[in-house]
C-alpha cells in the first residue's frame, strides 16, 4: 500500500533550494504573529456562528472570503437581512486598505505571471504585508522574494483557518465574556508601534485616530476610509514641513 | 435572507477579496501612479491599522470611553508598553489578555 500524498499543502515551486530556504523563512518570520492570528480567528468563527449563520454558511464565508474585518463588517447586515449589494459594499469598503497594499506589492511582484499574481494578491493579510514590505526594504533585489511572501502567507492563512473553523465548531462553549476579540486588536497594536519611531508617520497615526473615533458612525464604515485619507495626508505634510525645517537647519 | 440569498452574499464578499488584494496586482505597472500616491502608500498601513485598533479601544457601545473602567484601553496600554519594552508578540498579547482577564475578574 502507498501512501497518499496529502493534497493542497500549497508548496513554492519545488526542486529549488533558495526557494524552499525563502519560503521556510517565510514561515518562521510570521511565527511570532500566530498566536495574535490564531485569537482573531478563533474570534471570528465564533461571531459568525453567534451572529445566526448555520455552520456550512460560517465554513463557507470563512474559506472563501477569507478576510476577518470584512466577515465582521458583514456579519450583522447578513443578520439583519440587509441587500446583497449593500453587504457587497461594506464588505469592499473594509477591504479597501488591501489597494493600497496591492498598490504597494506591485513593484516587488508586477514581473510574475498572472495566476501568481492573483494567489499571491488573494493570500495577503495585513500581518503578512508589514512583515514582508519590512523585509524588501532592506533587500530590495531579493529574487525568491515571492517564495518568502508565500511562506508568510501559508503560514498566515493556515493559522487563521485553523483558529476560525475551531471557533465555529466551538462557538457554542466559548464565552463572550472571555473578550477574546481583544488578543486580535493587540496583534495590530503591536503591528503599528514600530511604524510610529517616524515622526510623520506618528502624526499620520495621530490624526488617523482621532478621525476614525469622531466618524465612527459614518454608513458603511466610510469613517475608515476618511481617516486613513486624513492620516495620510497629515504624514505627508509633516514629512514636507520636517524636510523643509531641517533643510533650513543644515544650511 | 433566505439561504441561497446568504450563500450569493458570501460570494460578493469573497468577490471583494480578490478585487481589493489582486485587482491592482494584476493590472501591473501598466498603470502609472502619480509620484504623490507613491508616497502615501509608505504610511497608509499605519493609518489604516490606527483607524482599525483605536476606535475598536476606545469606544464602549458607541461612546467615548477613556477612564479606567475601559479594561480593553488599560490593558492595551501595557500591552503595548510590553512590546517597546521586549519587542515580542507573544508577550505583548498574553500581558494585554493578563491584564484584562485580572480587572474584569476583579471588578
Amino acid at each position: 500500500m502507498s501512501v497518499t500524498e496529502l493534497p493542497g499543502a500549497a508548496a513554492p515551486p519545488p526542486l529549488d533550494p533558495e526557494r524552499a530556504a525563502a519560503f521556510r523563512a517565510g514561515l518562521r518570520d510570521m511565527a511570532p504573529a500566530v498566536p495574535g492570528v490564531a485569537a482573531w480567528g478563533l474570534v471570528t468563527g465564533v461571531a459568525m456562528v453567534q451572529s445566526g449563520l448555520t455552520l456550512w454558511q460560517a465554513l463557507g464565508l470563512s474559506a472563501f472570503a477569507y478576510a476577518g474585518s470584512a466577515q465582521l463588517a458583514a456579519l450583522p447586515l447578513l443578520a439583519g437581512g440587509s441587500p446583497v449589494w449593500v453587504i457587497f459594499l461594506t464588505a469592499l469598503m473594509v477591504n479597501l486598505r488591501f489597494v493600497i497594499y496591492a498598490a504597494a506589492l506591485r513593484k516587488p511582484f508586477g514581473h510574475l505571471p498572472w495566476p501568481r499574481r492573483l494567489w499571491l494578491g488573494y493570500f495577503t493579510g495585513d500581518i503578512t504585508f508589514v512583515i514582508f514590505m519590512r523585509r524588501q526594504q532592506q533587500a530590495p533585489a531579493w529574487p525568491q522574494r515571492d517564495s518568502y511572501f508565500l511562506g508568510l502567507a501559508i503560514a498566515n492563512w493556515a493559522a487563521w483557518h485553523v483558529a476560525s473553523f475551531a471557533g465555529i465548531l466551538l462557538a457554542a462553549r466559548i464565552p463572550a465574556e472571555w473578550g477574546l476579540g481583544l488578543a486580535g486588536t493587540l496583534a495590530l497594536v503591536a503591528l503599528l508601534i514600530p511604524f510610529c519611531m517616524r515622526r510623520a508617520a506618528a502624526v499620520g497615526v495621530l490624526v488617523a485616530s482621532v478621525v476614525a473615533v469622531a466618524a465612527h458612525g459614518w454608513p458603511l464604515r466610510t469613517g475608515l476610509l476618511a481617516a486613513i485619507a486624513c492620516g495620510v495626508t497629515a504624514a505627508l505634510v509633516a514629512e514636507r514641513w520636517q524636510g523643509r525645517r531641517g533643510g533650513a537647519g543644515a544650511a | 435572507m433566505s439561504e441561497a440569498w446568504t450563500w450569493v452574499a458570501i460570494g460578493g464578499v469573497t468577490l471583494t477579496t480578490f478585487i481589493t488584494r489582486a485587482g491592482l496586482l494584476l493590472l501591473g505597472e501598466r498603470l502609472r501612479l502619480p509620484v504623490l500616491v507613491d508616497q502615501a502608500l509608505a504610511y497608509a498601513p499605519a493609518c489604516a491599522l490606527a483607524a482599525i485598533i483605536v476606535p475598536d479601544l476606545v469606544l464602549a457601545d458607541g461612546a467615548v470611553s477613556l477612564d479606567p473602567s475601559n479594561f480593553r484601553l488599560l490593558a492595551a496600554l501595557v500591552a503595548a508598553g510590553v512590546f517597546v519594552a521586549t519587542r515580542s508578540f507573544v508577550a505583548t498579547i498574553a500581558a494585554g489578555m493578563a491584564v484584562f482577564t485580572a480587572l474584569r475578574l476583579l471588578a
